[in-house]
């Protein structure tokens, strides 16, 4: 495990060129998304599919501070932690409604949650509205540039997956697990439902904002349709649920192999044709294995065993 | 602001609005019945859609009658994908969320197909009564708003009636209420909810031609009119047909309006949060289920 890390701090030092830098950041971003989704959309058995608008919401509070205190591109990096704590807040305000509703309802309100948070970001004209917002831009070369930000990105994804992993272990994820089991049941054995949901919500929003606004400050600039991308919601629930959303290690595997899979794809095939497959690799996944990769393989490996 | 402009947007909300019914009720019945979350059904909408374009555009046949193809083979696409991969995930415990993971799956699928086939360049049918109006009075009607609210009124109301007086829609409300009661009596559950998935399929067929009259329309538009398919069953009462009809008006009605008062960009906004202030108050829908 400690080797792997170090590995994968060490690796833009090999100069590998820029183009495996900025993939390997793009599987680190979603294994951060994903594993943090998973505290709520796992562990509680609340299926969030308007994710993306804490990333989005993440990127505007980081690129609005870093606007208006005039701060440098280093301090706008900072100010990324009081925009994942903004994400929070409004996770706790949305949530706070949003989370009595169950199933269905939740994800239909959660969509639909990102899509008012994007067309309102699109409207309002101090946020930059349709024309995006501009960050300032380092002046280092490209390669130290990519680096600075994959390290950046491994540390928050590092940080994310280990968190997940304190909370399934924890007593509060036993909590968030009795809830999604059986909420009444939980309930009747003096769990506060409600405040454990809310809690599982806004540390679920505090990551992906802070990964919105490192993300913010890697492009140096953002727009509505990037960042509210609707896609990008359905992407983490896909690489939990794919990977195997009850333990910490599901969304990992997940978000890895599928953003292989997509690359991989897209490289060798047409476009459209690789999104077909992609398609195809869902249903496969959800009728063979209805709970995940991880726990396929593992229980073949046992019959073998046997 | 005149009277006649606020009927005006009144009628061609209402108008708008039944196609946006029409296309849901399958959604509604599906959601209800067999507790499938069909995310695909505005896919399988606006793969009529392109085919009515095609056939309209090859052999001047007209996108209304190009249903009397479309519809059976959704219907049969419908049944087959029940058959083949829904029934399997029946069992499951989650089945609304893995139904809707599924589903999706099969989404992306048609959508690429259609980009594919298609390619991405927006779609807009340009028949000869297109620009046509009717003129009742001071309002003006347009021609194809017109043929989708009656395509939505024979649609709907030959499912309600297939519901409530043929025996296999019967079977089907049977199965609904209780599943294992209605097995007991005889009634073959994996055949009625392979129909129902099929009838729900070649209606959203239907929808889809009827939005392809009233809206321009692209491989991605599903996604938004999913949207309006979540909007319009939820306000209805999930499984509830006369209920999504009603939502339909009631929606169409208040985009009808808001689209004449509000700057544009505004409306969806106004749609989405609407949604979200219906789900927090009244999850459970407006209107009483009663099938």
């Amino acid at each position: 495990m400690a080797i792997a890390l170090i590995g994968l701090v060490a690796f833009p030092l090999f100069g590998p060129p820029v183009y495996f830098i900025s993939f390997v950041f793009w599987v680190f971003l979603y294994v951060c998304l994903s594993s943090s989704w998973n505290l709520i959309g796992g562990y509680a058995g609340y299926l969030s599919f308007g994710h993306v608008a804490f990333f989005g919401i993440g990127a505007y509070a980081t690129a609005m501070i870093g606007k208006i205190f005039g701060l440098s591109i280093t301090m706008t990096l900072l100010a990324t932690i009081p925009a994942g704590v903004i994400s929070s807040f409004i996770a706790i305000i949305v949530g706070y409604p949003c989370l009595r509703l169950r199933g269905p309802y939740f994800a239909v309100i959660t969509l639909c949650f990102s899509f008012v948070s994007q067309l309102t970001v699109k409207n309002l004209e101090f946020l930059g509205g349709a024309d995006g917002l501009w960050l300032k831009s380092m002046d280092v070369p490209v390669l130290v540039n990519r680096t600075i930000f994959y390290e950046l990105m491994l540390f928050l994804t590092v940080l994310t997956v280990w968190v997940s992993y304190l909370v399934g272990r924890s007593r509060f994820g036993a909590g968030l697990r009795a809830i999604k089991e059986d909420e009444e049941v939980a309930q009747t054995m003096a769990i506060n439902a409600p405040r454990l949901k809310i809690m599982a919500f806004a540390l679920s929003a505090f990551f992906p904002g802070i990964a919105g606004g490192i993300y913010a400050c890697y492009l140096s600039y953002i727009h509505p349709d990037v960042v509210f991308d609707v896609n990008m919601s359905i992407l983490q629930v896909l690489m939990a649920l794919f990977g195997g959303a009850s333990s910490w290690v599901g969304p990992v595997v997940g978000a890895v192999s599928l953003t292989l899979v997509n690359e991989g794809l897209s490289t060798f095939v047409k476009a459209e044709l690789a999104r077909i497959i992609y398609g195809l690799l869902f249903i496969i996944v959800i009728v063979f294995m209805p709970n995940g990769i991880l726990e396929f393989f593992s229980r073949k490996r046992r019959k073998i065993e046997r | 602001m005149n009277s006649t402009l606020i009927f005006q947007s009144l009628i061609s909300g209402v108008m708008m609005g039944s196609v946006y019914a029409l296309l849901g009720v399958g959604f509604s019945l599906t959601w209800g019945v067999m507790k499938v979350i069909n995310v695909a059904h505005a896919a399988f909408g606006l793969l009529a859609a392109f085919f009515a374009y095609t056939v309209f555009h090859r052999y001047g046949i007209d996108p209304v009658v190009s249903l009397v193809l479309s519809v059976p083979f959704l219907f049969f696409l419908g049944c087959a994908l029940y058959r083949f991969l829904l029934i399997r995930i029946t069992s499951a415990r989650a089945v609304i969320v893995s139904s809707m993971i599924l589903t999706f799956g099969v989404a992306i699928i048609l959508e690429n197909l259609a980009l594919l086939l298609w390619g991405a360049d927006p779609r807009l049918f340009t028949t000869s009564y297109t620009s046509k109006v009717i003129i009742v009075g001071p309002f003006y009607f347009q021609y194809p708003p017109v043929i989708g609210f009656v395509m939505s009124v024979v649609g709907i109301s030959s499912i309600y009636l297939f519901l409530k007086r043929t025996y296999v829609g019967k079977a089907v409300r049977a199965a609904w209420q209780q599943p294992e009661a209605s097995q007991l009596c005889g009634i073959n559950l994996g055949r009625i909810s392979a129909i129902t998935f099929g009838l729900a399929v070649a209606s959203a067929g239907a929808g889809g031609v009827g939005m392809g009259l009233l809206y321009s329309f692209e491989p991605h538009s599903h996604n938004l009119w999913l949207i309006y398919l979540f909007l319009v069953v939820i306000v209805g009462g999930v499984g509830n047909v006369l209920g999504t009809a009603m939502a339909g008006l009631i929606i169409g009605v208040i985009t009808g309006l808001s689209m004449a008062f509000l700057p544009y960009q505004w409306v969806n906004l106004l749609t989405f949060g609407l949604l979200m202030v219906i789900l927090v108050v009244k999850p459970q829908g407006l209107f009483q289920s009663e099938v």
